[in-house]
């Protein structure tokens, strides 16, 4: 700032700015219009209006579905950043056994559909899966131990849904922990918890704050779990009722348009709050220009405890899911475990899968959109997160701007993205580069919170002492802010490849007949109940992203270790 | 035996060669070369079949297809239209055409393969034609219902037994909750048919978030023993592979129809009207009926005659496209009242 005349990050500031404005406004204009507006079947506005907003307040049971919102939320959060948190520094931090099995977790749940989990969950949990099932043969029972249409049941879903992202995010965060603190502690007699609860938590306080905000936005505005597990349970929450209307004849996009715009505006009020606490960030920096590489906790024999929970961690969050799959995947149709279930298995639906004409075409639009768009989104965020989380020219507003679009519900964006673009002369519209964009829009927060995190770490002294060393700004990015990133930089490109792939709404709407996505598959064989087709083609999806996944973060671990010069 | 006669009468009326689309379309649709399909049919059971049938008999014009639902298909043709790039010729869906009540939206066309077919089944206005018939009734699993004790009429659901147990889709359209309350005002009577949907509505029936399909899956699964509002073809198809569940005659059963029509300042109107004649010919309804759906032509059985009314011995109320236009928000808003 000293220099603030000639600051170069004036102008990165500038140029990421104006791609994130191009991006994200014209959206969110579309929205506010349709919030506001009624129009006629050619689609022309015919008047203004607030019953949009005023169906919101009036909506039956308006306050029970608020207070319902915030306890999944709240709930939600907690949960996956326990799991999620606790594992992370048992990986990290300790010299805890097994250690692949939480990666394998996150990596490949993070590549099964959305669809999938939930579905997995659900026959899991449900009335005629193995755990009921299970009770009723030990008690001689009729009826359930654990209904999971039920608030912990939608608690239990969507935080097990997050715990790996929280993993992966906080895992960069314990990873890159000053250990001259934490060893310091140790030293002056502190047991581990107390190091932990002293010195670890509250250094990595910023990052669990942030990702906690994040976490709890994603679930107050989430549709599907409160949908696919709460509604069969009556149990209903702000987003039922638009998710709702999204899905009537003729969709109420209005209805949905005018909720886009209050979680919009709560979420920047949240952010602004955010951002005053994270003013004080620098007391955490903690990758300084001394002994970053932290070593190890030693558990003891306490180690063969954390082993354990990273097995149980592994068995209840990937293992019972993937076995559910598998088990829906070889049935005729789906059916409770038993002998009789046993005697119908079948590769029918695998066979199904394969032959069927057409999935290789989609599998690669697929990946080129995926990879395309997470490549963009971290190219802008490695930039516009560096500025936001140095409180650099313009921060604050960077990352509003970035995060704009974490609370669309998907069928919004998607119709306001076609909107915006069918306007543009460009031959956008009809491509795949119609979908690339939605992505971009939509995953751009994921990247934001990554990088943000990321650069968090980093103290600024390095980037003192390499401008004391003459270097420029542009220098200094390139050769000490962005070798140092790369960890943040790779885990946020693979998480949304990843997601993106697992898109529904966005892909199926935006999807031409010359460009095709995966997710069209899956739509068709979810809407169709081919439970057990989608079961197939899930798992070999699955697989495949797993292969890619694993070799990209093999590549990149190896890659990180140089970086470091170990 | 009715619609023997008539696919007789047909056949008279309307040979063969009548029925041939005219060769100057013929020649205009090749010069367009290809023709895009808007779909919200299922791609691998009906989309392709019907398509590589189409390209088989006219080749040289190459259909394009995409499939989502009859929401994002009517988004989709708006938006295009009102940028003017229309991308599609054609478009399918059970409630699509009535979100497009505009000229520049939908092309009007009488196709001559449905000219003699009954009113009901085409409109006045050339903006649609059925191409597919739904038939929406009851379901139940035999594992854990004995056939003895299945319900048999409207009423027999008020039984307390079923409290809970009984499961629909969370689909707001004809063929989920509105169409099952508007079967019951419109068969027993305004004040009647209210006072049974508010005992219905005691016995707690189950919303699934899914589709209907997905609906009669978890009967099949034995999750919930009974279900409305299904497609007797779909448990049917079950029945079949060897899944426990019958459907129910439980009458009148509902009976809805998925509709074709051409699309406002298609690119290929041409190509357009020769893929819906072909679609809608005895030759297209086949294809139709080989994969499990339901013809709309009166002259073509379903693969299993029995699901059809006629062959079925069953009655049925039918919901018109118009009907279902004007007065789908007022059935979404009673079931919304009683049972949420």
């Amino acid at each position: 700032m000293n220099v603030a005349a000639a600051d170069p990050r004036v102008a990165i500031a500038v140029i990421v700015g104006v791609v994130l404005v191009a991006l994200m406004v014209p959206p969110l204009w579309m929205l506010l219009q349709d919030s506001v507006t009624t129009t006629d079947a050619f689609g022309d506005v015919t008047g203004l209006t607030f019953q949009h907003f005023q169906k919101l307040l009036i909506e039956k049971r308006a306050l029970s579905s608020l207070v319902n919102s915030l306890e999944f939320a709240a709930g939600s959060t907690v949960l996956s950043l326990v799991t999620g948190g606790a594992l992370a520094w048992l990986v990290e931090r300790t010299n805890a056994p097994l250690k692949v099995l939480a990666y394998l977790v996150a990596i490949i749940s993070m590549g099964t559909p959305y669809v999938l989990h939930v579905i997995a969950w659900l026959f899991l949990l449900g009335k005629i899966g193995p755990l009921n099932d299970l009770w009723r043969q030990v008690t001689g029972e009729t009826g359930v131990l654990f209904n999971v249409n039920s608030m912990p049941g939608m608690i239990l879903i969507e935080g097990f849904l997050w715990s790996p992202l929280v993993f992966l995010l906080l895992g960069s965060t314990f990873r890159a922990a000053n250990a001259d603190m934490e060893e310091a502690a140790r030293m002056s007699g502190a047991s581990v918890l107390d190091t932990l609860r002293r010195i670890s938590l509250p250094l990595a306080m910023p990052s669990l704050l942030a990702l906690a905000l994040f976490v709890f936005i994603r679930a107050i505005g989430g549709f599907e779990v409160p949908a696919l597990v709460g509604m069969p349970g009556r149990i209903y929450v702000l987003t039922t009722d638009v998710y709702e209307s999204t899905v009537t004849v003729p969709p109420d996009l209005g209805h949905a348009a005018a909720f886009s715009v209050v979680m919009v505006v709560i979420v920047a009020v949240l952010l602004a709050f955010y951002g005053r606490l994270s003013k004080n960030a620098e007391r955490y920096h903690s990758i300084t220009g001394k002994g970053y590489r932290p070593r190890p906790f030693d558990l003891g024999r306490g180690r063969w405890i954390a082993g354990g929970l990273i097995v149980l961690n592994f068995v209840v969050v990937l293992l019972l899911p993937l076995l559910t799959l598998a088990w829906m995947s070889l049935l005729p149709f789906l059916r409770s475990i038993s002998l009789a279930g046993f005697a119908s298995l079948t590769l029918k639906n695998y066979r199904a899968v394969l032959t069927a004409p057409g999935y290789i075409g989609l599998a690669m639009n697929s990946l080129i959109v995926a990879a395309g768009a997470a490549t963009a989104i971290m190219a802008i965020t490695s930039l516009a997160g560096w500025i936001a989380a140095r409180n650099g020219p313009g921060g604050r507003i960077l990352d509003q701007l970035a995060t704009l679009s974490l609370v669309f519900p998907g069928i919004c964006l998607g119709v306001a993205v076609m909107e915006v673009w069918l306007r543009v002369p460009l031959p956008v519209y009809g491509t795949l580069w119609i979908i690339g964009i939605a992505y971009v829009i939509r995953y751009m927060p994921f990247g934001m919170r990554y990088i943000y995190s990321g650069v968090l770490q980093l103290h600024r002294e390095l980037e003192e002492a390499a401008g004391v060393a003459g270097a420029g700004t542009l220098t200094t990015l390139r050769r000490v802010v962005a070798p140092l990133l790369t960890p943040a930089l790779v885990a946020g490109w693979l998480f949304i490849f990843l997601i993106a792939n697992k898109e529904l709404a966005i892909a199926v709407l935006l999807a031409s007949p010359r460009s095709q996505v995966i997710a069209v598959a899956i739509f068709d064989q979810w809407v169709n109940g081919q439970g057990g087709e989608l079961a197939a083609f899930g798992l070999i999806w699955t697989v495949l992203m797993t292969i890619i996944a694993t070799v990209f973060f093999v590549f990149t671990r190896r890659g990180g270790v140089d970086v470091h010069g170990n | 035996m009715k619609a023997v006669l008539l696919a007789l009468l047909l056949m008279l009326t309307h040979g063969a060669r009548a029925a041939e689309p005219d060769p100057a379309m013929i020649e205009a649709a090749r010069k367009e070369g290809s023709v895009v399909w808007y779909s919200t049919l299922i791609i691998n059971q009906i989309v392709r079949p019907m398509v590589d049938a189409f390209e088989a008999k006219y080749p040289g014009i190459k259909v394009e297809y995409s499939r989502s639902s009859s929401s994002d298909v009517a988004l989709k043709i708006v938006n295009e239209a009102r940028a003017r790039r229309v991308q599609s010729d054609l478009f399918d869906g059970s409630n699509t055409v009535f979100l497009l009540r505009d000229p520049r939206l939908v092309t009007a066309y009488a196709p001559k393969a449905a000219a003699a077919w009954p009113a009901e089944l085409r409109s006045e206005d050339g903006t649609w034609t059925a191409l597919n018939i739904f038939y929406w009734t009851a379901a139940y699993n035999t594992d854990l219902v004995k056939p003895e004790d299945a319900p048999k009429t409207y009423d027999d659901l008020l039984d307390p037994k079923w409290k809970g147990r009984i499961a629909w889709t969370y689909d707001l359209t004809p063929g989920g909750p509105p169409g099952f309350v508007h079967n019951i005002l419109s068969t027993m009577g305004q004040e009647k048919g209210m006072a049974w949907l508010r005992r219905f509505a005691q016995n707690e029936p189950v919303t699934i978030p899914g589709a209907q399909r997905v609906v009669l899956d978890h009967v099949i699964s034995g999750e919930y023993p009974l279900c409305v509002m299904i497609l007797n073809y779909h448990a049917a198809i079950s029945m079949k592979a060897g899944a426990p569940v019958r459907w129910l005659k439980m009458e009148p059963l509902l009976q809805t129809m998925g509709l074709v029509s051409i699309t406002g300042n298609a690119p290929h109107p041409n190509a357009a009207r020769l893929m819906v004649e072909f679609m809608l010919s005895e030759e297209g309804q086949k294809v139709l009926a080989d994969n499990d759906y339901i013809p709309a032509h009166p002259g073509v059985p379903a693969r299993i005659p029995e699901l059809k009314p006629d062959a079925g011995g069953f009655r049925v109320n039918l919901v018109t496209p118009e009907m279902a236009r004007d007065d789908t928000a007022d059935w979404t808003a009673i079931y919304k009242d009683l049972f949420r």
